[in-house]
């Protein structure tokens, strides 16, 4: 068990590396001259060239790359931001405790009520409660999550006033954020539980447990629950990775101090290093979160555990074909 | 673990379609889905000769005009209509959602198809491939694209399309790889038939249900991701009335003049709405022993 | 169709031997039991149709019939797991030991589902639950009918798998380490572990390969011998009949077509529907080339036609069966024929 987890920590650097690759690329293919964007259109050649040297962009791709990665390995240094020419590794640090919480703090509101209304939707397929869930599903999916928030607020902050508008203060500042995003995300979580609910819920080894007399409720909870529970804890991992990038478009609705924030001045600026530095950090923790997951899902089926004592490959193929 | 098997048809594509299509009709909320979109479709086509005065006429002296008969959605801060921005909106919207999708879907089927396919090597290497786009979220990487490669409607298109092709190449493998080791492939292939007639009869028509279904609910994504983008002013430029960018410019009028938020926000609502239940119906009618 | 192991069928001819049941109690009486299956929108099956019959103490009774015939719809009424829609229990009654199940509450149903009767099912790969070790399965039946610690459960299943012949150091694998045949000894050890006094398999081996079969039903006969449960034996396969049975109850279409011991069944067939299911048998015209099944199908149980259900593929049918719904008739005591043959006092 530990050496699958050492394996896939392993498989994770490389994953990173083509994901900076891929940015890096990205950049160098574009037309344009980032100096002359950041400096005006008023700047003297001088200062272009000055501006090229002060970030190391006269040297070629493969140096600029591998320092660049260098960098971030041996001294976690994203380099310095384009904008403002300060190093982007301390205002990172400072900020992304404040997503990264607000994320998992959204992802437990969304799976908590989504997996809930999802078993209840599957018990009672056919009522109107589950009528009313698939609603709520098919709704939540469908409408844009910034929308939705700024709705929120005008409905909570400016004409009930229950909520503060923005601002980061306390808890009561977390409620509209995590609140509209987790709503929101329940419904996708809800539809996923039904589903795999329903196709354990007819499952011969259930018409066993009944036959033994056993009682709906552990029905419920231990044989189909359970069972469900792979295609539940992938949408888990989906749904973080897509609140992580909601909160971080949101942090500017309410104006939160987090990497969000940053990213857009960043994308408003055209400030690249900033914004390589945002997305490696989001892939490295949604690959982390995944991870996690995939441990979790060794402790909800044994038959995982076992496909982890052989070998990975395996269990990669499993996932596939049962996720 | 699955309970469930793969669908598997017979090659008998023709009637399997027809059975299909008599289901989705009869899906009342999937073809209310459908009739919402053919309006909103029709409206945005004929936003010519519903406001022949454009987008972008300014009138300073009515802004903010709250939706009367005279406006029927009102105006904005710069005195334009409002209807005249949604309808022409629309249109950018819609179309760069349908191609972005048909983007993403080109490429990323043809990858997948050719991984599930030819396996091995080949199949390891897309794969590997993909999976670097695994761990940066499809909006992110929209995002980073679109912030790299500039504004305008070509780059949204492009940006949301590729960071979309991963799904769809997932989309199109797996049911390949689990058809092509059903024991009726090998069977075709005890009877020396040729690899394009196996493609054909046996293996198409299993792949197609998943990809129609991606596909429906992929136009949706897009317009949504669309919308994102030019919230965050990446994407279209202004004057551009994307509904993203109408909600984007509007924000800042929240408090005083919320029915230019509300509008553009429930056009994309409603459209991306009326698409998913046509996409959710769609999948009802393909694959009915899905049937929840 | 069945496949009948000659070997068998020749062994117990040459040393017929019927218990005489007629002074053991019944445990179990089924009296009319009529089920229907009501799909909206779709015209209801009729799956079981006015059926009865009684289960002596330590009795074996085998319920045969082709697939669709309503034996599983019988078996599922017994225990109350008809599933409710679309099923419906319309009229009829199942005594238990003195009380009607069809009347009891779901609770007092709990209790009686596996530890008084317990049910095995047809197809083991799937009947496990496959997050559970095998171990586990075993003791959720005994924690929930008896109140006994963790400690002694594991006693009791050790001593089930010992049972059943799998190695009790196999507590804690899984369902997918076992083979199909191992599994469905642990289905049942789980269900023979409250020592029930009836046991309802259906179709127990028909889905494992022959040699296993003979394996399993031989371990079901000594555990039945040791616990003296009676057995509602649910198979199409009349080698297994002859092996294990003491009665028969033969049904078609949802309704009972001839019903009497072993002895009256095998030996003075009377309803044209059983004797066309032994002359289908494989071995039993050695010297034609050709098999001999019965003509025709089974009718659908959603247009059952009127009269005699059989009429369409019975070489002796008459204008008389297809008039009216024909009775059981006693052709000899305890052997019952549903044919208006029978009642003229014709029978072959």
């Amino acid at each position: 068990m530990g050496r699958y987890i050492l394996k896939r920590l392993l498989m994770m650097i490389p994953v990173l590396l083509s994901v900076v690759l891929l940015i890096f690329i990205l950049q160098f293919i574009t037309p344009g001259d980032p100096a002359k964007l950041q400096l005006g259109t008023d700047a003297t050649n001088e200062e272009i060239e000055n501006w090229h040297e002060k970030y190391g962009l006269n040297d070629p791709f493969a140096v600029q790359f591998t320092r660049y990665v260098w960098g971030i390995v041996s001294r976690g240094d994203f380099g310095n931001s384009w904008r403002n020419g300060q190093p982007i590794t301390q205002e990172i640090i400072s900020r992304w405790p404040t997503t990264f919480l607000l994320a998992i703090l959204t992802t437990l509101v969304s799976v908590i009520s989504g997996t809930l209304l999802g078993i209840y939707a599957a018990l009672h397929r056919g009522s109107l409660g589950d009528a009313i869930a698939r609603v709520i599903g098919i709704l939540g999916i469908s409408l844009p999550n910034f929308w939705f928030a700024l709705m929120m607020i005008l409905l909570f902050a400016v004409r009930l006033q229950w909520l503060p508008v923005s601002g980061f203060y306390g808890p009561l500042y977390w409620i509209l954020p995590a609140g509209t995003l987790g709503v929101l995300g329940a419904s996708s979580q809800m539809r996923i539980t039904r589903s795999a609910m329903l196709d354990n819920i007819n499952a011969d080894f259930v018409r066993t447990a009944r036959a033994k007399g056993q009682e709906e409720r552990v029905i419920t909870y231990h044989h189909i629950l359970r069972n469900a529970l792979i295609p539940i804890l992938t949408n888990v991992g989906s749904r973080f990775a897509q609140n992580l990038t909601g909160t971080m478009i949101l942090e500017q609705i309410f104006a939160i101090p987090g990497i969000g924030t940053l990213m857009v001045l960043a994308i408003n600026k055209r400030d690249y290093p900033q914004l390589r530095a945002s997305v490696i950090l989001v892939a490295a923790t949604v690959s982390v979160v995944n991870l996690l997951i995939d441990i979790a899902y060794a402790a909800a089926d044994p038959r995982v555990k076992a496909t982890f004592k052989s070998s990975s490959g395996n269990f990669l193929k499993f996932k596939k074909r049962a996720g | 673990m699955k309970q469930k098997e793969t669908a598997v048809y017979t090659t008998k594509k023709r009637s399997m379609m027809q059975e299909s299509m008599h289901r989705l009709v009869k899906n009342k909320t999937a073809m209310a889905g459908l009739i919402v979109l053919l309006i909103v479709i029709t409206l945005c086509a004929l936003a010519g000769f519903i406001c022949p005065e454009g987008y972008d006429k300014q009138d300073i002296m009515n802004k903010f005009i709250s939706p009367c008969a005279e406006y029927p959605l009102g105006t904005d801060n710069l005195g334009r209509s409002m209807l005249a921005r949604v309808l022409y909106g629309g249109r950018y919207s819609l179309f760069i959602g349908l191609a972005a999708t048909i983007v993403a879907a080109g490429i990323g089927i043809i990858m997948g198809s050719v991984a599930a396919f030819y396996g091995g090597l080949v199949d390891n290497l897309i794969m590997r491939f993909l999976d670097a786009f695994n761990a940066i979220p499809d909006l992110l990487l929209a995002i980073a694209i679109s912030s790299v490669m500039g504004g305008g409607v070509l780059n949204a298109i492009l940006a949301i399309g590729i960071s979309s092709v991963p799904a769809y190449a997932r989309t199109a493998r797996g049911p390949i790889l689990a058809v092509k080791e059903q024991e009726f492939v090998e069977a075709a292939r005890a009877l020396d038939a040729r690899d394009r007639r196996i493609i054909f009869r046996h293996i198409l028509p299993n792949v197609l249900s998943p990809i129609i279904v991606h596909v429906s609910t992929g136009i949706s994504g897009g317009i949504i991701t669309a919308a994102a983008l030019s919230f965050l002013g990446l994407g279209v430029q202004a004057p551009t009335p994307e509904w993203g960018a109408l909600l984007s410019a509007s924000r800042q009028y929240i408090r005083e003049y919320p029915y230019l938020v509300t509008v553009p926000g429930v056009c994309i609502a409603m459209v991306v709405l009326a698409m998913n239940l046509f996409g959710d119906g769609l999948r009802d009618a393909l694959d009915p022993k899905l049937k929840y | 169709m069945a496949y009948l192991n000659l070997d068998r069928l020749r062994r117990w001819t040459f040393k017929v031997k019927g218990n005489d049941m007629s002074d053991t109690e019944k445990i179990l009486s089924i009296k009319d039991l009529t089920v229907h299956y009501l799909p909206p929108e779709e015209p209801a099956c009729k799956a079981v149709n006015g059926v009865s019959f009684d289960i002596r103490k330590g009795e074996t009774l085998g319920l045969v019939g082709e697939t669709g015939a309503g034996k599983t719809t019988i078996a599922l009424s017994i225990l109350r797991l008809v599933q409710s829609p679309p099923g419906k229990i319309l009229s009829g009654s199942i005594e238990f030991n003195g009380e009607n199940l069809l009347e009891a509450s779901e609770a007092h149903m709990r209790k009686i589902r596996g530890s008084e009767i317990s049910m095995i099912f047809q197809d083991p790969m799937t009947a496990l639950n496959p997050i559970d070790s095998v171990g586990d399965q075993i003791a959720e039946v005994v924690h929930l009918h008896s109140k006994c610690s963790r400690a002694e459960a594991r006693i009791k299943v050790e001593e089930m798998l010992e049972l059943v012949g799998i190695d009790k150091s196999r507590y804690k694998d899984y369902p997918h380490q076992f083979s199909g045949g191992m599994k469905q000894r642990v289905i049942i050890a789980m269900a023979l572990a409250c020592s029930p006094e009836l046991l309802i398999a259906d179709e127990p081996t028909t889905a494992l390969d022959v040699t296993i079969q003979a394996q399993v039903l031989d371990m079901m006969n000594d555990l039945k011998k040791k616990l003296g449960s009676s057995v509602l034996l649910i198979t199409h396969d009349l080698g297994i009949v002859a092996e294990m049975c003491d009665k028969v109850v033969v049904m078609y279409a949802g309704q009972v077509v001839e019903m009497g011991d072993k002895r009256s069944i095998f030996k003075h067939t009377s309803h044209p529907y059983t004797k066309g299911l032994f002359g289908s048998l494989p071995g039993a015209f050695p010297d034609s080339d050709r098999l001999k099944p019965i003509k025709g199908l089974m009718p659908d149980p959603a247009a059952l036609p009127a009269g005699c259900k059989f009429a369409d593929r019975c070489e002796f049918c008459t204008e008389q069966c297809r008039a009216r719904e024909i009775g059981l008739t006693e052709v000899s005591e305890g052997h019952y024929v549903r044919c208006v043959l029978a009642e003229g006092g014709n029978h072959h």
